[in-house]
């Protein structure tokens, strides 16, 4: 750092109230005054830096009459602010050498930002005007509006996400994780500007909100620019509202039918939040059974027996009680082979215990995971903002890889007996 | 950018519950100077292998990627799809380990590896923790060297391969470039499918798949690049003990058929079951050796590249008569690619078809602002510090260049689309945007599939 900007860093920090900061893993964590969490972790690998402004609101802050308020809400803010349409938005991202987006999911939103770090400064303006002005013009709700409900119906089209969206509804019911971040087309077409506003004034809190900087830039310098440009926020939080619990796990089985190629084999099961000490053991398990290439699914189903093309496990990390998905998608004349080769996995990880040599690889390949999708500055200030958002801390993420480590096959064979007891299928083919 | 990977399928199907899990944090510490400053160190071996190395310290992650130079542009008439067929079979069982073991030794050391081909290369890309370049090194040689082209495997894989295609079939927004690459290149390798077709495909046997291999993949016919936290002595050592083994074979590149222009209209429109439509115009372009590359690159940036850019900001933002558009120049060994691509309501296709030729007359007659030409090169500029981001950014810029041009391409690329004055913008627009020699494809909703 040179002599002058810590002179200019020094001054602003005089002017403002003193913020609280710790730093640890090369991570600054500072509270502003009003509440508004920021971290910063300095990366000078490549001339780039990323934002990520997250808030607590997404479909979990959301009612079946308002579906995708959030998501709209998102695309809203980096289409119109006091001082820029949403044209000059995108050309002034474009001349940082940037990019500017905002979009909803179902535990937080985010506006995501990155930029060349020479325009460090003139991007972290950006998302503070998009995030603390936006104007939410008429006729652009329209238009953003119109433009999310065909998305909607182009789902429709897809095999997949309609296996997906049945699927969700099905585990979730009146539970708001039930619908996909984009609405419903009942709720979406009807969603107007003043409820976006009041939606706008609850959420946009900054004991709502964290703001994580990751590039090639001074802690000592941005802070204070943040300070400079957020702290301005009338301090408050607003608590997240209760939702009405998943229905039990019941299994069920259900056929549609959409034009195309290939049909999709879902089965499924509600499955714990990510602080619930279960969570590592079942990562761990969904590794095991489709995590990568060596998974069961890929090395059994596709490569040994031919079922599949595309085959996988997931299960995400949730605030609240989440779901473990297996997934399969081959074509329409296998599915009598394939639908019952699934279950005869997911039956298998219950009654067998894996090897440990088998659960080893499995483990590796859940760090493994964190370690590659970290590999970017967006993604890692993606991750700091999440887990600050969830509650936990970014510091989540060493506790985690340590339960990780110490998941064994007995484990993973009581998680399966948990929680893939019963599950629900969902199939997707054509006629 | 149009090939086959290995992954494709697992990749379409993330959008599901998508997003994060969790993670460790395994940051190495960042080296003094910014890699920036860093450049890669080339050395060819004894036998003809390339290797080209890269200090790089943002992550302890080391991406050891082998390119090997063959692809659907060698194939003959009756072994169309063998170049993919070969990249799926290297994962499937060496002389030393049966199927499954890539997959388990990489991901066992928490690495990730992937395998690509396209119409000049086909790649086996690994990622792993530093400790594991080794065995990431010792791996891609086994691949590469020792593969068995069991028959068993042969006939499970090839209904991999099929089931592929119908995914690729089911997606339209990369059916319609398939397609496009077809009407664009037609006669030519470049216009052929990636994935074969089913006589070709069915017909594959043990016998031509090793031979392919013993022809193609010799050491002076890849380049391999490892990019991570490692000095180039260290790397130059583990690959001399993998890959330095094996002896030169005097292979000879064979001759590839003469490109045919595009003369006049070539025009296809095929219903499918969507109800949203697409339309592909192309045409095409230098190879990446012309410095009219550099001109051009700029011009499918200026019309249609970014999101303020023309197309953009009036067909989609403006007049609303498309939902996504956009534009790309794709250089390849010996020919291009430039195209726009757009989804749109069926209603409008004809209007935006004669849209997007208004907006390169205009950019004909007129050129481009000396904004959109700085903003341009500011694009241009970004996407490259984005790319030197991670190790598998720089190890993927460095071999496709390598495959298609020169190293030098890569490393002066930003510097020389600087010297691009905005007349020499206007006239390869002119140059190679023909608005009355271009082929155009066109999916419409239909009943037929």
């Amino acid at each position: 750092m040179t002599r002058r900007s810590f002179a200019l860093t020094a001054a602003l920090i005089l002017l403002a109230p003193v913020a609280a900061s710790a730093q640890s893993g090369g991570v600054t964590r500072t509270r502003l005054p009003n509440g508004l969490t920021v971290l910063v972790r300095e990366n000078p690998a490549a001339p780039v830096v990323a934002y990520s402004l997250m808030v607590k609101m997404g479909t979990r802050t959301e009612t079946p009459d308002i579906a995708g308020i959030s998501n709209l809400l998102q695309q809203m803010l980096v289409r119109g602010t006091e001082k820029l349409n949403g044209e000059q938005i995108a050309e002034a991202a474009d001349r940082m050498g940037g990019s500017i987006d905002a979009y909803g999911d179902a535990d937080y939103s985010e506006i995501t930002a990155t930029a060349l770090s020479r325009n460090w400064q003139e991007m972290l303006e950006l998302v503070g005007d998009c995030a603390l002005r936006p104007t939410l013009p008429d006729g652009t709700v329209q238009t953003v509006r119109d433009f999310l409900v065909r998305q909607i119906r182009n789902r429709g089209d897809k095999p997949f996400d309609v296996a997906s969206d049945k699927m969700r509804a099905a585990l979730f019911g009146s539970n708001p994780y039930a619908w996909d971040p984009l609405g419903r087309r009942e709720s979406v077409e009807r969603l107007a500007r003043e409820a976006l506003v009041a939606y706008y004034r609850r959420y946009y809190v900054p004991g709502q909100m964290v703001l994580a900087v990751v590039g090639d830039v001074r802690t000592a310098e941005v802070i204070p620019q943040i300070q400079r440009i957020f702290g301005a926020m009338p301090a408050g939080t607003v608590a997240s509202p209760a939702v009405p619990a998943p229905p039990a796990m019941a299994a069920t089985r259900e056929v549609a039918v959409v034009a195309g190629a290939q049909a999709q084999i879902l089965m499924a099961a509600l499955a714990p939040a990510l602080t619930h000490p279960d969570h590592p053991p079942l990562k761990v398990l969904t590794a095991l059974l489709g995590g990568g290439m060596a998974s069961r699914f890929f090395s059994e189903l596709r490569d040994q027996q031919a079922l599949a093309y595309t085959t996988l496990a997931q299960y995400q990390a949730r605030v609240d009680t989440s779901a473990f998905v297996s997934i399969l998608g081959t074509a329409p004349e296998n599915v009598p082979r394939a639908a019952p080769a699934l279950t005869q996995q997911l039956e298998r990880i219950r009654t067998q215990q894996a090897s440990a040599e088998e659960v080893a690889v499995a483990r590796a390949y859940v760090l493994g995971s964190q370690a590659m999708d970290r590999r970017t500055n967006a993604r890692q200030a993606w991750y700091l903002a999440f887990y600050e958002v969830a509650g936990v801390g970014y510091e989540f993420l060493d506790r985690y890889a340590a339960d990780v480590k110490k998941v064994t096959p007995a484990d993973v064979q009581r998680v399966a007996q948990k929680y893939l007891d019963v599950l629900r299928t969902v199939i997707v083919q054509p006629k | 950018m149009i090939g086959s990977s290995r992954r494709l399928g697992v990749v379409a199907a993330l959008a599901l519950f998508v997003s994060g899990c969790a993670a460790a944090a395994q940051t190495a510490p960042p080296a003094a100077e910014s890699s920036e400053s860093a450049v890669p160190v080339v050395q060819v071996l004894p036998n003809g292998l390339t290797l080209i190395m890269q200090d790089h310290r943002a992550a302890d992650i080391v991406a050891a990627y082998l390119w090997v130079a063959t692809g659907v542009r060698y194939e003959t008439p009756d072994g169309l799809g063998y170049a993919h067929f070969q990249e799926h079979m290297l994962f499937k069982g060496t002389d030393k380990f049966g199927p499954g073991y890539i997959d388990r030794t990489v991901e066992g050391q928490g690495g990730r590896s992937n395998a690509f081909t396209s119409f000049d290369y086909t790649t086996f890309q690994i990622l792993v923790p530093s400790d594991g370049t080794r065995t990431a090194l010792g791996l891609l040689d086994d691949m590469a060297f020792r593969s068995t082209f069991d028959p068993k495997e042969i006939d499970a894989e090839r209904q991999v391969i099929f089931e592929e295609a119908s995914i690729e079939t089911d997606n339209p927004k990369s059916a319609v470039l398939r397609q496009l690459y077809g009407l664009v290149f037609s006669g030519h390798p470049y216009g052929r499918p990636v994935l074969g077709t089913p006589e070709t495909m069915n017909a594959a046997n043990q016998a031509k798949l090793k031979g392919f291999n013993s022809q193609y993949y010799t050491p002076e016919n890849m380049v391999l690049v490892v990019v991570g936290p490692l000095g180039a002595k260290a790397v130059r050592a583990m690959v001399d003990e993998a890959f330095g083994r094996h002896p030169k074979t005097g292979y000879v590149p064979p001759p590839v058929p003469p490109l045919a222009p595009i003369k006049g209209m070539v025009r296809k429109t095929v219903e499918r079951p969507e109800q949203q439509a697409h339309l592909a115009l192309g045409w095409q372009a230098p190879s990446l050796s012309n410095p009219d590359s550099f001109a051009l690159d700029l011009v499918a940036t200026i019309l249609g590249g970014s999101e303020s850019a023309r197309l953009q900001k009036n067909l989609r933002d403006g007049e609303r008569i498309v939902s996504g558009i956009n534009m790309s120049n794709s250089s390849m060994k010996l020919s291009g690619i430039v195209y726009v691509q757009a989804q749109l309501e069926a209603g409008d296709v004809a209007k935006v078809e004669q849209r997007i030729l208004d907006e390169i007359t205009r950019l004909q007659q007129e050129g481009p602002t000396e904004e959109e030409r700085q903003l341009a090169v500011t694009k241009a500029e970004s996407e490259h510090a984005f790319a030197y981001e991670t190790t598998d950014g720089v190890a993927s810029a460095y071999g496709l260049v390598q495959l298609s041009g020169t190293l030098d391409d890569e490393l002066r690329y930003v510097e020389r689309l600087r010297g691009v004055t905005r007349e020499q913008i206007r006239d390869a627009a002119r140059k190679y945007l023909p608005v009355t020699d271009y082929a155009r494809i066109a999916f419409v909703p239909g009943k037929a599939k």
